[in-house]
């Protein structure tokens, strides 16, 4: 079934300017070592904490895209709890996209401090921008989000503005 | 290690030497799981043709943390990217066998003071233009 996409545009657009924040606890080294591996860096700096301390942080540092490259915080979903795009539910942040298939357009991360183990990480979203597009192949949606780390003293980590194509 | 490039040495056009990087599908299950990211078109090959992808592709921020490994790599520093963006424009297709290879090069485009340089970043994996309008600000010493 086709979605009705100016009610989806008028649906998504009242969420512009309102954000949600969860609190994704102390970062753990195992997983973004793991993160690291799967990327092909193998920096000390991520490993081993002698050489980390000796370049001046208190313990392993989490590679420069750790934070913005991990979409679902939870344990994992069961496959029949993915979309039918295969996304996941938990990434958008509540706004309503039901029935249409989400595709990651790019990304704009800047990194202001290091992530280390044990930083206390609170994670912000908010919708900044939907654009109703009229394209060859039909109707679609254009939406920007703003994904904000902060540490547990409201200290921005990095921030990531990213664009989905809703279609 | 390569001597670490410094910002009174570099100059605007020099070319970053280029990279490749493998990409397995073991790789994309290990990102997967890191990531938290269990989009069956990154592991099922049923799944990705049947919402038409010619086979398993590759996660987009995937592809751009390893052509970011090329920035880190050149600066000598995981925290010396202080900016970077991408738009994803085409996928990487991993075939179950052969796998796939990302071509990385990059050039500084602009030197901003403050030791930080602009670097613009190609990426392509076969004949494919994976990203677009990649950029990225890099502080050196």
């Amino acid at each position: 079934m086709a979605p009705d996409w100016h009610a989806l545009h008028g649906s998504v657009k009242e969420h512009v300017g309102r954000s949600t924040r969860q609190r994704l606890g102390p970062m753990s080294a195992a997983q973004f070592q793991r993160f690291a591996v799967a990327v092909g860096d193998l920096n000390p700096r991520y490993f081993d904490p002698e050489a980390a301390r000796e370049q001046g942080f208190p313990g392993v540092v989490a590679p420069p895209l750790y934070l913005t490259s991990v979409l679902g915080w939870q344990a994992g979903p069961a496959e029949d709890e993915l979309r039918p795009d295969g996304a996941e539910s938990e990434v958008m942040a509540g706004v309503p996209l039901e029935g249409v298939r989400l595709m990651g357009a790019g990304q704009e991360v800047e990194l202001s401090h290091p992530v280390c183990d044990g930083t206390d990480v609170t994670l912000e979203v908010s919708v900044d921008d939907v654009e109703l597009k009229h394209g060859g192949s039909g109707q679609f949606l254009i939406l920007r989000l703003l994904r904000r780390y902060l540490d547990d003293r409201g200290t921005e980590l990095m921030r990531c503005r990213e664009t989905f194509i809703a279609r | 290690m390569a001597t670490r490039p410094k910002y009174d040495e570099v100059e605007v056009g020099a070319e970053i030497p280029a990279q490749t990087y493998p990409v397995q599908r073991l790789n994309l299950v290990m990102y997967a799981g890191a990531s938290g990211d269990f989009n069956p078109i990154h592991w099922n090959e049923r799944f990705a043709k049947a919402v038409g992808l010619p086979d398993v592709i590759a996660h987009g921020m995937y592809t751009m943390a390893e052509a970011g490994r090329l920035l880190t790599d050149w600066a000598g520093d995981p925290g010396a990217v202080v900016e970077y963006g991408v738009r994803f424009s085409a996928p990487v297709v991993v075939p179950d066998e052969e796998g796939a290879t990302i071509q990385v090069g990059g050039k500084v485009e602009e030197k901003l003071g403050d030791g930080k340089v602009a670097v613009a970043i190609t990426a392509k994996a076969g004949d494919a233009t994976i990203l677009t309008r990649a950029r990225a600000v890099v502080q050196l010493a």
